[in-house]
């Protein structure tokens, strides 16, 4: 249809009238009032004053609004985006442990090219699925500002050109006149750096290769090589020991490779069927391991052979020579004999006939081909300190032209080593920062990273990990590989688009496994290993024994041992491992001298006081601690301290402890006897997260025998408090999800890898020592530790009434009451019974109650509960009244007392632009003044949500879990969605064990602990109240 | 004017209507003292302790004070309510006193209101510098905003004791300034400045003593007590609630109401004595001022003491009996823990000590009466800090426990809290008549 129609604006254009065709002539109509506005009429403009005002205001806005500088900031978006990187979206790389020198397989998480943490890789089945604080931790030592930046000769202030780097080193390798080159290296397990050795060898055949470990086991590659002819560290599985006797190992904390041994250990500690397995552990100090034993005894480490001998004879049909209180050793040879081929005894000294005799112990057994695998043996950390005495002493006498360390710091914790290497005149080390051994040194080959290089790893005969670096180099280092290489003349150009390191692993990969190189990198692993079979034996237990009985007794002895999250101090320089409590002790940022109670009250010692120790003529100044469990007569102090790093740390990883290698002097013996100790002053204050140790007899851990358990599967946990009659209507959860978590006492360890995890994942700050001291630490997921004390001799106490009235305590009973304790020392005259001690952990972290104390009380709605049980914080509604944290009667919420970024007061990773980048993007970075505690990960519930939502699908049953329950190696934390029958919570909830804390108040948490069960003879002795 | 034979005069020095204006006028109109200016001094010092302390804490942040992870409320909450409860007794003996037609409250409840006022001030400044985000304390206000639907939480006892103090504060600002109005009238007819007609002919508002005017001042008097009545005893109880309505046992306690409602009259009180004993001696009122009042204050004390005594005394009773472990612990720990010598410090300062009052000679004795009254302030200040504290430091969780001692910045802001208190008093008592003198007029016997 034709537009025919016509609208009109007005009756005049309608009838176009004379005065509107003309005046439509015209743009406007009306003419424009041009002359009122040239006019001298004021009332239509704006004069001088009002101009002078308009002015003036400007003026002064905008130089207000001039006096705030805007930040520049850059958003750099891809101009080609890589393939797979999203923003936003996370890589996982398969990669090994940094920790880790021998290889330990985990996935790397990696935002926008950036490493930010580190899963375990829960495919690795026999490694366990689970990381330590220390593996969490070290992924620090990537960011850390004090990575050198390229290769540096002594006394550089900046790096070099490689090219010219390169020419000196190899002229100085060239020059060594007849002397042989030596290369020290950590235990070597990785396949490309033995290749790399052999082809420097090729064109430098006057080279020795040395093997270094900080921390030495020889003891036990001693006696295994004489009694099977093989120098090494059998394979442990401790799940298949239903009967676990160590003698001082603390294996579920420092021994060899705590991370994987428990997983072994915690899949028998939870009693399905009623069974679960026995764990005696005979120690003087109060190990993690410990800690988790059935039955733990005090004893004295100098001793060990002699009970090992007991034990040994008692095995045999004989009297035990000594024996422990309550005939333990007696016990413990029954329950072995019991488990024959189904038990293990591990021994922590580091002594060839101890050794010897725990071998013989265990063929008795029959333990070898199940628990012990000396086929597909351990290769890590099996180095010998005679060999590397050896390369020591021909370094005095002048044999050696240059040497090369390669990845290891030998002038940290050795003390013999630091002459004799100066008379080498050539020192050449491979290293990421400027530590003891690289100041040393006269050349300074920066390495790359591990999270930026290429590897190899064989921990287990048979069994390789594959390293694939997860980042860009930060700085010019270079692998360590190739430089050897270069200066072995080989060409090391990038060729085909790739690095020199790739290619060369791929042809280690090809020539020595063969198969598909990049499934096995995605994999992470590869397993191909031999049968297990029961080795011949040729070894003297006879002679051990007589060897045995020839030591000498010493009043004292002092134990150098490990922490565990230091562990040998490698990693000391990343101030997680030093801000994660010490899970017995719980003191951070320290080492010390830990001191029995028996020993501290007779020498009138108090915690703090300063300590002049003397051992093999090594005299250190240490602050004491008083720590339950410890036998009488025993001292320890923790080894992987007092590091001397860089000048730029300033924060408190400077000065930090005191380094006690030099006292295990050359023969790496970790048990001293006779040390001398005096109190030389007093007053340190200790770091420590937690102060009061007793329980005070209430009914937040809940626990029972393994005999009442199998009465009765509600044992300890029968009587629940009457829940109080609520205000409020109770929250529904019938749609959707519904979150909930569940902690097992009885596979949790302690080991505190949660709060690492936990700490990375959420960028929790680091505050230091000084803040720790006020109480103000930030982890939002604690570990509580409780010890109870065996009461030696029944005894009626008159205590007053406020202290809970007279009592009777019967020989074998557990005082957990402060008050109690001290009426119980005064009454007896002693303090021995210290020594008797069983511990307890308690993982705390928010409840997200339903009845949340904390929502109640705060007055912006700041914290708040969602639809899916979680227990909210919105830190940007926060005013800071910290109301809810004094109303929290878990007391997990922690405040921001100060700005913990970008505060040169707190001078970690969070206050510089290097360190930043390990911070979780998915995650805010709380401000100063706000509150903050768990979330239950909800990046991570999102994030799962999402992903569900946007393939069109529901979600599946754990598809995803929470940083605390994922790293866990024992799989005691299990987080799920209640609403999901099919959840390992649903079940979980519904276990005869599960119980909630302090449930009297009413608060409904979401987290439920399951009872404690220990394999030991005896009734609950916690009472129903 | 009548006067009761049996009674004591309410004004002694047989003071005539002239002798009181001249009395009472006589430090505004004259140059101040010495003593007022080494007083002022020290105080206007004090004030800046405060300013520079609360300065340092808003730029460094909450952790220059040493509250942790467990107590996370400490000294500042612990003056927050020792200075509400300061000033809780000017409201009380202008208010109820004056529906009882109390007339000895006369010559006293002037100055009682004007500490009542000062001592919110500084009550203010804790729940407000107490906060992480402090700047950010306008949240906590239920003003529409642009931020969304954000909205205050009316569950939360910090929102009532927001509304709580603002009116109390604002009720008590308004009553003590009608009943300056005839004063300031009085100061200003007099004037012989300037300035100083100009600014209390300002303040005067017009103020002519008309019987009519007269009338309406009587009537909104007691309109104003009637409001501010309830008030006594409102404020105390929603502070109270602060405590009573959590669940940290030391603070889940019914009895708190009408436990801290006694508590702030009796410290009240205190505070009261302690000042308007000073000023009695500095500026000579013995004869405004007298025994009778002093009396009758230090019986107050007495009762409201034993009140407190009582409650403290129940507070455990109950405790024992409630068979509730962590309850009975706290309370156990309160008597023999770390912090026993706090409590027991409270002990004897509000249930001992001012039980000397039962003799005639202490309520008459000024010098004897100030040591009281200065005890019952301590005193008072340590019952708050064993409530506070010592509920926190030991909860539910003993891995929890820790032991708290407060930093430098919060004692430098506790003291320069006194320094704005006095500050403000020294400035009151130069400026305005601190006794009411049209009301003394209406209760001496002026022979003329």
């Amino acid at each position: 249809m034709n537009s025919s129609n016509k609208y009109w604006k007005g009756i005049d254009e309608l009838q176009e009238s004379q005065d509107f065709v003309t005046s439509n002539v015209n743009e406007f109509a009306e003419g424009l009032p041009l002359e009122k506005i040239f006019s001298n009429d004021d009332s239509t403009r704006a004069n001088r004053r009002d101009f002078l005002k308009y002015f003036g205001f400007s003026l002064g806005a905008v130089t207000l609004a001039a006096c705030n500088k805007t930040p520049v900031q850059n958003a750099i978006p891809y101009i080609v985006k890589p393939d797979n990187v999203t923003p936003g979206v996370p890589l996982y790389y398969a990669s090994s442990s940094i920790s880790n020198g021998e290889g330990f397989p985990l996935l790397v998480k990696v935002r926008e090219g950036r490493p930010i943490k580190f899963e375990p890789n829960k495919e690795a089945t026999y490694f366990g699925g689970g990381l330590d604080g220390l593996a969490h931790s070290s992924i620090l030592s990537l960011y850390d500002t004090n990575r050198l930046r390229g290769p540096m000769k002594a006394g550089d202030k900046s790096p070099q050109k490689w090219a010219d780097f390169d020419k000196e080193v190899v002229t100085a390798l060239n020059n060594v006149g007849g002397k042989s080159i030596a290369i020290v290296t950590p235990t070597n397990t990785s396949l490309v750096l033995d290749q790399a050795i052999a082809d420097f060898k090729t064109k430098y055949a006057n080279t020795e290769t040395v093997a270094y470990e900080p921390i030495s086991y020889s003891g036990i590659t001693r006696a295994n090589q004489k009694a099977f002819g093989k120098a090494v560290i059998p394979a442990y599985d401790f799940s298949k020991a239903e009967v676990i006797v160590s003698f001082g190992a603390d294996f579920l904390g420092t021994w060899i490779s705590p991370m994987k041994f428990q997983s072994d250990y915690a899949k028998n500690r939870v009693p399905k069927d009623g069974k679960m397995s026995k764990h005696y552990q005979f120690e003087s100090l109060m190990s993690l391991t410990g800690a988790n034993a059935d039955s733990r005894l005090p004893m004295k480490m100098s001793k060990v052979g002699n009970y090992l001998e007991a034990l040994y004879a008692a095995l045999n049909g004989n009297k035990p020579k000594i024996e422990l209180a309550g005939n333990a050793i007696q016990q413990a040879a029954n329950d072995l004999l019991n488990a024959k081929g189904r038990s293990l005894v591990v021994c922590g000294s580091n002594d060839e006939n101890d050794q010897m005799l725990v071998n013989s112990i265990n063929i008795m057994l029959g333990n070898y081909g199940s628990a012990i695998d000396i086929t597909n043996h351990y290769k890590g950390q099996s180095a010998d300190e005679n060999e590397f005495n050896a390369f020591v002493s021909k370094a005095k006498s002048g044999a050696y032209g240059a040497v090369i360390f390669v990845g290891c710091n030998p002038l940290y914790s050795s003390a013999s080593a630091l002459e004799a290497v100066a008379k080498i005149p050539t020192r050449i080390t491979t290293a990421i920062t400027m530590d003891e051994t690289a100041t040393q040194s006269t050349h300074v080959a920066t390495d790359l990273h591990p999270l930026e290089s290429w590897d190899i790893k064989q921990p287990y005969a048979g069994r390789y990990i594959f390293a694939q670096p997860t980042i860009s180099p930060v700085f010019e280092g270079r692998a360590s590989v190739s430089s050897l290489l270069a200066w072995a003349g080989g060409d090391i150009a990038d060729k085909d688009g790739f690095t020199h390191q790739y290619n060369y692993t791929k042809n280690v990969f090809a020539s020595q496994i063969g198969g598909d190189f990049n499934a096995a990198v995605e994999k992470g692993f590869i397993e191909n290993v031999l049968a297990l079979t029961v080795p011949s034996f040729s070894g003297n237990a006879n002679e051990s024994i007589a060897a045995i009985s020839s030591r000498k007794a010493a009043d004292n002895e002092l134990i150098l041992y490990q922490k565990v999250g230091v562990r040998d101090g490698s990693f000391g320089n990343t101030p997680w491992v030093h801000e994660m409590p010490d899970p017995v002790s719980k003191v951070t940022w320290d080492n010390y001298l830990s001191v029995s109670m028996p020993d501290a009250k007779a020498n009138k010692w108090e915690d703090g006081d300063i300590m002049k120790v003397t051992a093999n003529t090594v005299t250190v100044e240490i602050p004491m601690l008083i720590q339950p469990g410890q036998a009488k007569g025993t001292y320890g102090i923790a080894l992987g301290y007092g590091r001397e790093l860089p000048e730029t740390v300033k924060n408190d990883l400077k000065d930090l402890g005191v380094n006690v290698y030099p006292m295990a002097g050359t023969s790496a013996n970790y048990v001293i006897a006779g040390a001398k100790i005096e109190k030389v002053g007093s007053g340190h204050e200790f770091a420590q997260t937690q102060t009061h140790y007793s329980i005070e007899g209430r009914d937040i851990v809940r626990e029972a025998s393994l005999n009442a358990y199998k009465n009765d599967k509600k044992a300890g946990n029968s009587f629940h408090k009457p829940q109080p009659i609520s205000l409020w209507s109770s929250h529904d959860y019938s749609k959707g999800h519904h979150w909930g978590m569940s902690i097992d006492l009885n596979s949790c360890t302690g080991c505190s890898a949660c709060i690492v995890s936990c700490s990375i994942e959420n960028n929790v700050p680091i505050v230091g020592r000084d803040e720790i001291r006020r109480r103000r630490e930030m982890h939002w997921l604690r570990i509580d530790r409780y010890y109870s004390f065996e009461v030696p001799e029944s005894k009626d106490l008159e205590m007053s009434i406020v202290n809970g009235g007279d009592q009777s305590l019967q020989a074998g009973d557990y005082i957990t009451q402060e008050k109690v304790m001290e009426e119980y020392s005064s009454v007896t005259n002693s303090s021995d019974y210290y020594q008797n001690v069983k511990v307890i952990h308690q993982p705390m972290l928010c409840q997200h109650c339903d009845n949340a104390p904390c929502e109640t009380v705060c007055p912006v709605l700041a914290t708040t509960h969602s639809s899916e049980g979680l227990n909210q914080m919105t830190y940007n509604r926060c005013i800071g009244t910290k109301y809810c944290g004094n109303n929290c009667p878990y007391k997990v919420r922690r405040f921001n007392w100060f700005r913990y970024n970008e505060n040169e007061k707190f001078d970690y990773h969070f206050a510089n632009d290097l360190g930043k980048m390990v911070i979780n993007p998915d995650v805010t970075v709380r401000s100063r003044g706000v509150m903050e505690k768990c979330s239950f990960c909800v990046q991570r519930v999102q994030s799962a949500k999402l992903t569900a939502k946007r393939e069109n699908r529901k979600m599946e049953t754990d598809e995803f879990t929470v940083a605390c329950a994922q790293t866990c190696p024992s799989n005691a934390i299990v987080f799920g969605d209640m609403n999901d029958p099919n959840s390992e919570i649903s079940k979980l909830y519904k276990d005869e064990r599960a119980y909630h804390v302090i449930e009297e108040i009413g608060t409904r948490p979401s987290i439920k602990y399951l009872t404690k069960i220990r394999n030991k003879q005896e009734s609950t002795n916690q009472k129903a109240h | 004017m009548y006067q009761a034979e049996i009674r004591q005069p309410l004004v002694t020095g047989g003071k005539t209507y002239s002798d009181v204006t001249e009395d009472i006028c006589r430090p505004i109109e004259n140059k101040p003292t010495s003593s007022w200016w080494l007083g002022f001094t020290i105080a206007a010092i004090c004030l800046f302790v405060l300013v520079g302390t609360l300065a340092w804490t808003v730029w460094e942040g909450l952790g220059t004070w040493n509250v942790n992870k467990s107590v996370m409320w400490g000294w500042d909450i612990t003056n927050f309510v020792f200075w509400v409860g300061i000033g809780h007794a000017g409201t009380l003996i202008s208010a109820i006193l004056l529906l009882f037609r109390q007339k000895w409250r006369m010559s006293i409840n002037r100055s009682a209101e004007a500490m009542t006022i000062f001592a919110v001030f500084c009550a203010a400044i804790f729940p407000l510098f107490h906060m992480g985000r402090v700047w950010l304390a306008f949240w906590a206000l239920p003003i529409p905003n642009a931020f969304g639907s954000l909205w205050v939480n009316f569950n939360s006892p910090l929102l009532w004791d927001v509304f709580a103090i603002s009116t109390y504060l604002s009720v008590s600002l308004v009553f003590w300034y009608l009943g300056l109005i005839p004063d300031i009238a009085t100061v200003r007819d007099r004037a012989t400045t300037k300035a100083r007609k100009f600014w209390y002919g300002f303040f005067a508002m017009g103020w002519n003593g008309s019987a009519k005017s007269w009338g309406r001042y009587e009537v909104v008097a007691l309109i104003l007590a009637g409001i501010s009545t309830p008030l006594v005893l409102s404020v105390h109880t929603i502070v109270s609630m602060d405590f009573a309505t959590s669940v940290i046992p030391g603070w889940h306690t019914t009895i708190f109401p009408p436990y801290f409602v006694a508590g702030a009259i009796f410290s009240g009180f205190g505070m009261v004595l302690t000042l308007l004993l000073i000023a009695r001696h500095v500026m000579n009122y013995q004869d405004y001022i007298t025994t009778e009042h002093l009396e009758a204050m230090t019986k107050v004390i007495l009762l409201t003491g034993s009140i407190v005594g009582l409650a403290y005394i129940t507070e455990f009773v109950i405790a024992a009996y409630s068979g509730y472990e962590y309850e009975q612990y706290a309370f156990a720990n309160r008597m023999f823990g770390p912090y026993a010598w706090a409590y027991w410090t409270m002990m004897f300062c509000n249930l001992v000590a001012p039980q000397v009052f039962w003799s005639k000679w202490a309520r008459t004795t000024p010098w004897f009466i100030f040591i009281i009254s200065i005890v019952v302030n301590i005193g008072m200040w340590f019952e708050r800090f064993v409530i506070i504290v010592t509920s926190l430091h030991r909860d539910f969780l003993p891995s929890s426990w820790v032991m708290y001692h407060a930093s430098w910045v919060e004692v430098g802001i506790f003291l320069g809290t006194f320094g704005l208190f006095f500050t403000c008093f020294f400035l009151f008592a130069k400026f305005l008549p601190v006794i009411n003198m049209s009301e003394v007029k209406t209760i001496i016997k002026d022979k003329e």
